[in-house]
């Protein structure tokens, strides 16, 4: 999966000479917490966030006698380019949503934009896109049941799970997949379009995988 | 004792599954027998429900699927898009007699010719939507009794509990906008179990925002979990609202014994819950009381669940 598949087409950008009372408006009123900034031909020059503005803002703010109106003042005799960080991390139109995920955690940002050959802005994927797409892989809305199976971490051992299911003419939904407990084992969370889990549990479990019980889960 | 009434017809045996399944004929045999031999029968009245009239129906579901779910039966489709919803010829009618009978329930006890009901029918109807039948479901049966009062008996706002383990998806989508219908749902929380919705933040839509409650329950949850729900989360939101009829989606899957579900609930547990709906209707809509019948597929809690919850309504 690329990042143009999750990421948002036609980003919010401001010039540099944009004041940050102007980009702190802009942020309100689009509920957005970056802005990517570009140069008149759309390149990326830099990217402003509104702790870029908080930060700029607290140590004005300890003068003595400084007032909002002053606040405001400030806000917007100030260009962004004075505030905004020049090194911005992005990602391109070949990056896969892994490896935004990865830059977003190494480098700890909410945002990359995503720029093309031309190092011009063509998109901006955020933690939120991230946990979208989480979402529709836990398959969290699509009517299902679900089974959670230890698999042991061998080939074919998967194979025969979902050949089970399928005897049972009912699809899979969702398949998610993490390390277990222990090693030489995984466990599979599986989303079934079925009310009826009973007989399927039944199966698998004669086949000799053992299922999770959620309830053991919690320590009551 | 109260005046209590027990909706049943023979024909509801007649929606036959083609493979082994869990929501059968036997469900029902097995209830109507207990109910005799515990003679419960004879000390409620027996109420023989028609088909519900195609524009009682209508207030709820969408022509076109009402057409679908016909021609599909004619045809002799198996099951309803592919799905674990199975089909057989007599299942668009035996579906129709089983919204009639939560209709017939309803309107006993809105002419005030008793006190409270109990409706033993099938195919239960929680999870069908306006124009999609699942899990089960073909039509959904609460939703048309809800809407029948309505149109018919000038009911303004009503209550509907939903205690089946599944999230009740059907009614909670036909209510969701809907400020008249205070639609609450206690579950086995959705990550765990069919359908998958009625998280917390389910709370309604637009003008319905409010009037949808949903308590997912985490697995393994039993009676003290529940009670505090009922009394903590259900009662206050009741209060808030002020229903002027009760309507209970019953199911009886939440039992401990029953195999579809993680939630363990006991059979004092069911009292507790039949009895908390008890005291709503009695506080706040004259006792107005009508219990539909949804899922329990482990026959002998189903049936000691069904004669407790009975008993409760009866009040010898």
């Amino acid at each position: 999966m690329f990042v143009a598949r999750r990421m948002q087409k036609n980003p919010v950008t401001m010039s540099p000479a944009t004041s940050l009372y102007e980009a702190q408006e802009m942020m309100r009123a689009r509920r957005i917490l970056q802005i990517p900034v570009t140069s008149e031909d759309g390149r990326l020059v830099g990217i402003l966030s509104d702790r870029d503005i908080r930060g700029t803002v607290l140590p004005v703010g300890m003068i003595p006698g400084f007032t909002a109106e002053e606040a405001e003042k400030f806000l917007k005799n100030t260009p962004v380019e004075r505030v905004m960080t020049r090194k911005v991390i992005t990602a391109t139109l070949t990056d896969t949503l892994e490896d935004a995920i990865g830059l977003l955690l190494n480098y700890k940002i909410n945002s990359l934009p995503v720029v093309d050959d031309e190092n011009r802005v063509v998109g901006i994927i955020s933690r939120t896109n991230v946990l979208e797409a989480f979402i529709e892989v836990t398959g969290m809305g699509v009517v299902s049941s679900r089974l959670d199976v230890v698999v042991p971490d061998k080939p074919g051992a998967l194979a025969q799970l979902v050949g089970i299911i399928s005897s049972f003419q009912v699809n899979i939904t969702s398949v998610l997949t993490t390390g277990h407990l222990e090693s030489g084992a995984m466990t599979n969370f599986l989303r079934i379009a079925t009310l009826n889990v009973g007989p399927i549990r039944k199966a698998i479990e004669e086949a000799g995988f053992e299922l999770l019980d959620p309830s053991k889960f919690l320590s009551r | 004792m109260k005046r209590l009434g027990i909706v049943y017809h023979p024909d509801y045996l007649l929606h036959v599954p083609p493979f082994e399944h869990p929501e059968s004929p036997e469900r029902l045999q097995a209830v109507m027998e207990r109910l005799e031999k515990a003679k419960l029968l004879e000390k409620t009245a027996q109420i023989t429900p028609e088909f519900a009239d195609e524009g009682d129906v209508l207030a709820v579901h969408d022509r076109k699927y009402l057409d679908q779910l016909e021609k599909a039966c004619r045809r002799g489709d198996m099951t309803l898009d592919a799905g674990d919803t199975y089909l057989c010829r007599h299942s668009y009618n035996i579906s129709l007699l089983s919204a009639g009978g939560a209709i017939a329930g309803a309107k006993a006890v809105a002419e005030g010719s008793l006190d409270r009901v109990f409706c033993a029918i099938r195919p239960p109807g929680h999870h069908a939507s306006r124009d999609v039948g699942m899990g089960f479901c073909l039509l959904n049966n609460v939703a048309v009794a809800a809407k029948y009062l309505q149109a018919r008996f000038d009911v303004g706002k009503i209550l509907i509990v939903d205690w089946d383990v599944h999230h009740g998806n059907g009614t909670q989508s036909v209510f969701l906008e809907d400020p008249s219908v205070f639609f609450f749902s206690v579950h086995e929380h959705p990550t765990f179990i069919y359908p998958g919705t009625g998280r917390r933040w389910e709370i309604g839509k637009g003008k319905g925002e409010g009037a949808t409650l949903n308590a997912p329950m985490a697995p393994g949850s039993g009676d003290d979990e529940y009670r505090v729900v009922f009394d903590q989360v259900l009662t206050p939101a009741v209060e808030r609202f002020r229903p002027e009829f009760v309507l209970v989606s019953a199911g009886f899957d939440a039992h401990a014994d029953d195999p579809l579900a993680d939630i363990r609930l006991s059979y004092e547990g069911y009292r507790y819950m039949t009895r908390a709906v008890i005291g709503l209707a009695e506080r706040f809509c004259g006792g107005k009381l009508v219990s539909v019948l949804e899922g329990g597929y482990e026959i002998s809690s189903l049936t000691n669940c069904i004669e407790i919850h009975v008993r409760e309504m009866l009040e010898e």
